[in-house]
């Protein structure tokens, strides 16, 4: 959906005026309470710190719906769910997406919740510092055959003027012993996540660490997305704003840095396992992927989706183009961020735009 | 043998198979949900040679796998057959190993060995052995009052010939346990492939569900169900074999 064309420019001023009716002549509860599943795609961790955040601090009730958060992880697949029926909205990563387009699931973004892809690798600082794509010659990479890491490595080899012969893979499983053992130079995490559980680890052994961010060499690759149905969409676009106005101002709220206390308090709720320090960095790093200077929190970055599908049709992960164009539903992401900026936001951009390099 | 258990198993892949597609089609469901007929026929085409050779790679490991559990359960039931605490142990340490997840137990497995043949092949011997040998010393220990009581009358019951009575009585039971520890054997070793191998079906169906692709999820296990239904046919002919060269020779 673009606001270059007029119908879509009326639906958003349609959606724009009922969302506020809604805030003005507030309907009776039975009428506007809605139950709805949100399955995301990971367990639940920093990378979800605002879906935490709008479910655990009542921001979902306050916007009249009664959300259910379910944890994702590597056999979960939030599209499917939604075909299914099994989930109203969820969240899934571009290439699922672009994979479920190829292949005719009627699914479209509403936000984008990475502006910056936290899939990057870690590489000790006694490593030559990789500032270029040719740096990464002749190194032992860590990839996850099949992964989205192999796929962004593969375009990253290929952007430098290089192929897989020109490095050593190291097919990456669920234990670090080969990184830490030092038999791969590279090894791929959510920089966000374990990314500051590996520098923790080897800052005690007396060891720095760097992060290779293949955004840098120009490979934007689209993280997690917030997604729902064609049919969410056509049936109720004024829920699917509401959602999302409430998802945003969750993001908003568990991003903005003079409210660490409480976003970390509800994601140790959630996550009990990493310790208060770790999730303290990991929350400061988490910002700053999701929230960059420059950036408005849920913005759908068009032309790093178009990169996206570019890279999945020249690998063959899809046999002909998506026309990711048509599936990013910019005008509901908009009109979402508008609404929620209103509320709260002036302060929270200012500042971290101040805080980020 | 072969051909009923072949047979058999084509009437449940196809029943599952029609199964997938009549909810597809009455849900309207699409090809990233369940692929259509002609989606798992060009991928058929696409994978058929890469995913015969990585079931044989399986394979392989399981049937290794399998011949040391069945070594190591035979001699463990032989000794073990007589005394109470031997068998109490086993089977206490038998249901605990079963009760912990392979999932939990495999990065340990992996970090000491790497992820090579030898884990996938531990994997598959610990989820195969321990059913097989709570089987064997039920076997084992079980004795075959009407024959053992003439040869031990005469004091003739040495511990060989009281193991061929038992094994010989028990024939049926042995070869159908045998050929139930085969698909054992093949899921663990699929099981290790799926959590950390670098080869194997395991390994292809663990890339498969990265993509999302259910078309490669499916003719992978086709390959597995039929390569263990010849496995399973052939056990058990040579049960029949077996039993009936004994019977000969007895």
């Amino acid at each position: 959906m673009s606001f270059k064309h007029p119908r879509n420019l009326i639906s958003s001023a349609i959606l724009l005026f009922s969302f506020f009716a809604g805030l003005v002549f507030p309907m009776p509860a039975s009428a506007t309470d809605v139950k709805i599943t949100y399955r995301l795609k990971w367990l639940f961790n920093v990378s979800a710190a605002g879906d935490l955040y709008a479910d655990a601090d009542g921001i979902f009730e306050a916007h009249g719906l009664y959300v259910t958060v379910k944890a994702g992880g590597p056999e979960r697949d939030a599209i499917k769910e939604l075909e299914l029926g099994y989930a109203d909205f969820g969240v899934a990563s571009a290439d699922q997406v672009i994979r479920a387009l190829s292949k005719k699931s009627p699914v479209v973004v509403i936000a984008q919740l990475f502006q910056t892809n936290p899939l990057q690798w870690v590489y000790r600082d006694t490593l030559s510092n990789i500032q270029k794509l040719q740096d990464l010659k002749k190194h032992t990479i860590g990839i996850t055959y099949g992964g989205n890491d192999e796929t962004i490595m593969r375009a990253l080899l290929s952007a430098g003027g290089m192929d897989e012969r020109d490095v050593t893979y190291f097919s990456v499983r669920y234990d670090y012993t080969p990184f830490y053992k030092g038999r791969v130079d590279l090894w791929p995490v959510y920089r966000n996540a374990q990314g500051i559980i590996i520098a923790n680890k080897l800052k005690a052994a007396g060891e720095t660490v760097r992060f290779f961010d293949p955004a840098k060499h120009g490979v934007q690759f689209v993280a997690n997305s917030v997604v729902t149905s064609q049919r969410m969409i056509e049936k109720d676009p004024a829920l699917v704003l509401r959602f999302l106005c409430a998802l945003l101002k969750g993001w908003h709220l568990a991003m903005a840095p003079d409210n660490q206390e409480n976003a970390i308090g509800i994601i140790q709720k959630f996550d009990t396992d990493t310790p208060l320090p770790t999730l303290i960095r990991q929350l400061a790093s988490t910002r700053l992927l999701v929230h960059p200077a420059g950036t408005s929190i849920g913005e759908i970055d068009v032309n790093a989706w178009r990169q996206t599908e570019a890279i999945m049709l020249a690998q063959h992960l899809i046999p002909k183009p998506v026309e990711i164009e048509k599936s990013l539903e910019l005008g509901i992401q908009q009109n979402a961020h508008q609404i929620v900026s209103k509320n709260i936001l002036e302060k929270t951009n200012v500042y971290i735009e101040k805080e980020s390099p | 043998m072969l051909y009923r258990r072949l047979y058999q198993f084509f009437i449940i892949y196809l029943l599952g198979l029609a199964i997938l597609f009549t909810i597809k089609y009455t849900l309207r469901l699409s090809e990233y949900v369940i692929p259509a007929p002609a989606t798992v026929l060009l991928t058929v085409a696409e994978v058929y040679a890469r995913y015969s050779k990585d079931v044989f790679d399986t394979f392989s490991v399981a049937i290794i796998g399998q011949l040391i559990s069945i070594g190591l359960a035979i001699f463990i039931s032989i000794f073990g057959r007589h005394a109470s605490w031997v068998g109490s142990f086993v089977k206490v340490a038998a249901y605990n190993v079963q009760a912990y997840p392979i999932v939990a137990l495999a990065p340990i497995i992996f970090i000491l060995l790497g992820d090579g043949f030898l884990s996938r092949l531990l994997i598959a011997a610990m989820i195969c052995y321990f059913p097989l040998l709570l089987s064997m010393l039920g076997i084992m220990s079980e004795p075959i009052t009407e024959v053992e009581h003439f040869y031990a009358a005469t004091g003739r019951l040495r511990w060989q010939l009281e193991v061929k009575i038992r094994a010989f009585e028990n024939l049926h039971k042995l070869a159908t346990v045998i050929a139930g520890s085969a698909t054992l054997a093949m899921a663990g070793t699929i099981v290790a492939e799926f959590i950390a191998a670098n080869a194997g079906i395991g390994y292809s169906i663990r890339i498969a569900l990265y993509q999302s692709d259910l078309s490669k999820i499916l003719i992978a296990l086709f390959f597995i169900g039929i390569t263990l239904s010849c496995y399973q046919g052939f056990l058990e002919w040579l049960g029949q074999q077996a039993g009936k060269l004994w019977a000969g020779n007895a």
